[in-house]
C-alpha cells in the first residue's frame, strides 16, 4: 500500500487522518456551545 | 506600580524585543524575512495567531465587557472554529503549493493584476485604518491610569514593536510572540486566581454563579433571531463564521503567521490549536469579567471607573453634582451588600422564599446604584464627551492596580504591552509583506535583488509603524475597544472574502466581473454601516452581494477572458 505523503499524516496519536481531526474539532466545539447552553438555562 | 514592577515591565519588554533581534539577525533573504525559515512548528504557528488575533483590547477591555454585558459576547466567536477547517481544507493548500508570499498574490494567479491590487489595496486600506488602534487602546487606558503621558506611551511602545519587526521580519515576530502569549497567560490566570481570594469568605462557587446569573450575566447563548441584537447564537455562528474566514483565510497579517509552517501539517495544527482553543479562551476572559462584577458587588467599586476623568471634573467642574452622586452611589452600593448578605444566609439556609426577596431587594438597590452611575456618565459627557466613551475598558484595570499585589501589577501591565507588541508586530510585517510583493514588487520595480526587497520590507514596515505612532497620537474611539476593533473589521472583511469564495469556487468568474463585484458590494456595506442591523450581518451580507454581483456582472459581460484554474 502506497503510503501517504508527510503532509497527509497528522502525527496525533488516535487522530490519524486529518478528517478525524477535523471532526474532534467539531465535537470540541457542539460540546462548548452545548455546556454554554446548559450554563445559560441553569442560571437564567 | 512601584519600582518591583516597572523592573519587570521594562525588562520584559526590552528582553524579548533583543531576544527577538538577536535571534534573527543576519537574515536577508526574502524568503526567510517574509515568511520566517518555513520551519515553525505547529505550536509555535498557533500561538502566533492567537496572538496576532488577541491584542491589549482583547485583554485590557473584553473583562469589562463581561463586567457590563455578561458572557453573550462569547458568541461572536461561535463560528471561527468551522471557519479555521474550511481554511485548513481549502485555502491553505492552495497558498502553499503557489508558494506565495501573500493572499492578494494568489487572486493575481486566478484572476488578473488588477483584482490583486485590489485585494492587496483593500487589506492596506483595513489595516492602515486600524494600524493605529492596536497601540492607542491600552495606551489611552494604562496612561490614564497610571498617570503617564500618554504621548509618550504611544511612541515608546510603538518604536519598540516596530524596531523589532523591521529587523527580524516575520522569523522575530513569531519568535517574540510566543513569549509574550506566555506572559498574557500568566498574567491572566494570576489575575483570576487573586479574583478568586478575594470574592467574599462563605461565598462559593456556585454562589458566585447563582449571584452572576440573578443579574443576568451568565446568558451566554441567545436563540433570538431578532437581526437587530448585537449577540446571538446566529450572528455569532454566520456573521462570525464569515467575519473568521475573511480574517484569518484572507488578511494578510494572519496569513503570514500560518504560510511559515515547515509542512502544511504544521500550519494546519497551528489553525487547529486556535479553532480548539479560541472559544474557551474568549469564555475564560469574560468570566473573569463576570467574577469582577460579582465581587464589586460586596467590594465598593468606583462609582466611575475612568477615575481619572472622574477626579480632574470633581476638582475643576461640576464637583458638587458628582460628589452627590457619589454618596448616592455609595448608600445604593451598601444597601445592596447589606441584602446580599442576607440573600447568601437564606440561601446557605435552603431558605427558597427568603432568597428569592433579598435578591429581587439587591437588584432593587444595584438599579439604584446603576442610576447614580448613569447620571454620573451624563454629567462627565457634558464636561468632555471623550472621557466618557468607553468606561468600561476601565474596569479590569482599576481591579489590577487596585487588588493585585505589587509584582503581579508589573506583570499583568507588562501582558498587556506584551498583547499590544505581539499584535502590532504581525500588522506590520503584514502591512510591510504586502505593500513590498503586491505594490512594489508587482507594480514599481519587478527586478530587482532579494537585498533590495529586504531593504524596501523594512522601510514599508518602518512607515507603516509609523503611521500608526502618527494615528494613534490622533485618534479618538467612540466605543468599547473590542467592538470598535469588530466593527471596523467586519466593514471591510465581507467583500474581500467575496473576492476569495469566488476565486476559489467559481471558476467560470472572471478578474472584471469580481473586480466590479467588491467595489460594488463595498459601497454596499458602507450603506448598511446607516442601519441598526447588528455589524456581524456585514461581513455575510458584504460577502454574498460580491458573490451574486460578480455571477449577475459576468452574466452581463460574458466569458472576459479565461479565469486561470488554482
Amino acid at each position: 500500500m502506497k503510503s501517504p505523503p508527510d503532509d497527509e499524516v497528522t502525527g496525533l496519536p488516535g487522530l490519524r487522518t486529518w478528517r478525524r481531526v477535523y471532526l474532534f474539532v467539531l465535537v470540541v466545539f457542539v460540546a462548548w456551545v452545548g455546556l454554554l447552553t446548559v450554563l445559560t438555562r441553569m442560571y437564567s | 506600580m512601584n519600582a518591583l514592577d516597572y523592573v519587570i515591565l521594562v525588562g520584559a519588554m526590552l528582553g524579548i524585543a533583543a531576544y527577538g533581534i538577536w535571534r534573527t539577525r543576519g537574515r536577508c533573504d526574502l524568503n526567510t524575512y517574509l515568511k520566517g525559515a518555513r520551519e515553525t512548528h505547529w505550536l509555535t504557528i498557533g500561538l502566533s495567531v492567537m496572538a496576532t488575533q488577541a491584542s491589549a483590547i482583547t485583554f485590557l477591555s473584553t473583562p469589562g465587557q463581561g463586567y457590563e454585558s455578561g458572557l453573550g459576547f462569547v458568541q461572536n466567536y461561535f463560528g471561527a472554529p468551522i471557519a479555521l477547517i474550511i481554511i485548513a481544507v481549502v485555502f491553505l493548500p492552495i497558498y502553499r503549493r503557489l508558494k506565495v508570499y501573500t493572499a492578494y498574490e494568489y487572486l493575481g494567479h486566478r484572476f488578473d493584476p488588477k483584482t490583486r491590487l485590489l485585494g492587496a489595496g483593500m487589506f492596506l486600506l483595513q489595516r492602515g485604518l486600524g494600524a493605529g488602534l492596536t497601540i492607542y487602546a491600552p495606551a489611552i487606558v494604562l496612561s490614564t491610569v497610571m498617570g503617564w503621558r500618554l504621548d509618550a506611551t504611544i511612541i515608546c511602545s510603538g518604536l519598540l514593536v516596530v524596531l523589532y519587526t523591521v529587523a527580524g521580519g516575520c522569523e522575530a515576530v513569531n519568535l517574540t510572540q510566543k513569549y509574550q502569549i506566555g506572559i498574557i497567560f500568566a498574567g491572566m490566570v494570576a489575575a483570576f486566581f487573586v479574583l478568586l481570594s478575594k470574592l467574599p469568605a462563605g461565598l462559593t462557587f456556585s454562589d458566585t454563579l447563582g449571584l452572576a446569573g440573578g443579574f443576568h450575566k451568565l446568558k451566554a447563548v441567545d436563540f433570538s433571531l431578532n437581526v437587530d441584537r448585537r449577540y446571538t447564537i446566529w450572528s455569532g455562528f454566520f456573521g462570525g463564521m464569515f467575519l473568521a474566514l475573511s480574517y484569518f483565510g484572507t488578511d494578510q497579517s494572519q496569513v503570514q503567521r500560518y504560510l511559515s509552517g515547515g509542512s502544511l501539517r504544521e500550519s494546519r495544527l497551528g489553525l487547529m490549536f486556535n479553532a480548539i482553543f479560541k472559544i474557551p479562551m474568549q469564555f475564560f476572559i469574560l468570566l473573569l469579567g463576570v467574577f469582577m462584577f460579582v465581587f464589586y458587588q460586596f467590594e465598593r467599586p468606583p462609582v466611575y471607573f475612568n477615575q481619572t476623568a472622574w477626579s480632574y471634573q470633581a476638582l475643576h467642574g461640576s464637583g458638587d453634582k458628582l460628589r452627590a452622586l457619589d454618596a448616592d452611589f455609595s448608600s445604593a452600593h451598601a444597601e445592596e451588600r447589606r441584602q446580599l448578605q442576607a440573600w447568601l444566609d437564606a440561601r446557605h439556609a435552603g431558605n427558597g422564599a427568603a432568597e428569592a426577596a433579598a435578591l429581587a431587594a439587591s437588584e432593587a438597590s444595584h438599579e439604584r446604584g446603576e442610576a447614580a452611575r448613569t447620571a454620573t456618565r451624563t454629567v462627565l459627557r457634558a464636561a468632555n464627551p471623550r472621557a466618557t466613551a468607553n468606561e468600561a475598558d476601565y474596569v479590569f484595570v482599576t481591579f489590577i492596580l487596585g487588588q493585585l499585589p505589587h509584582g503581579l501589577i508589573g506583570l499583568l501591565v507588562t501582558a498587556f504591552f506584551a498583547a499590544a507588541l505581539s499584535s502590532k508586530s504581525g500588522e506590520l510585517n503584514a502591512l510591510g509583506s504586502t505593500t513590498t510583493v503586491d505594490i512594489y514588487r508587482h507594480v514599481i520595480r519587478r527586478e530587482a535583488s532579494d537585498a533590495h526587497y529586504v531593504a524596501a520590507s523594512k522601510w514599508f514596515t518602518a512607515f507603516w509603524g509609523l503611521v500608526a505612532i502618527a494615528f494613534a497620537l490622533f485618534a479618538n474611539l467612540a466605543e468599547n475597544l473590542i467592538q470598535a476593533v469588530n466593527i471596523l473589521g467586519s466593514i471591510f472583511y465581507g467583500a474581500p472574502l467575496g473576492l476569495f469564495l469566488v476565486a476559489f469556487f467559481l471558476k467560470r468568474v472572471g478578474g472584471t466581473a469580481v473586480f466590479w463585484a467588491a467595489l460594488a458590494a463595498q459601497a454596499l456595506v458602507f450603506a448598511l454601516c446607516l442601519t441598526s442591523i447588528s455589524y456581524l450581518w456585514y461581513n455575510v451580507i458584504g460577502c454574498a452581494a460580491c458573490i451574486l454581483f460578480s455571477l449577475a456582472i459576468q452574466g452581463v459581460i460574458g466569458k472576459a477572458g479565461a479565469p486561470a484554474t488554482a
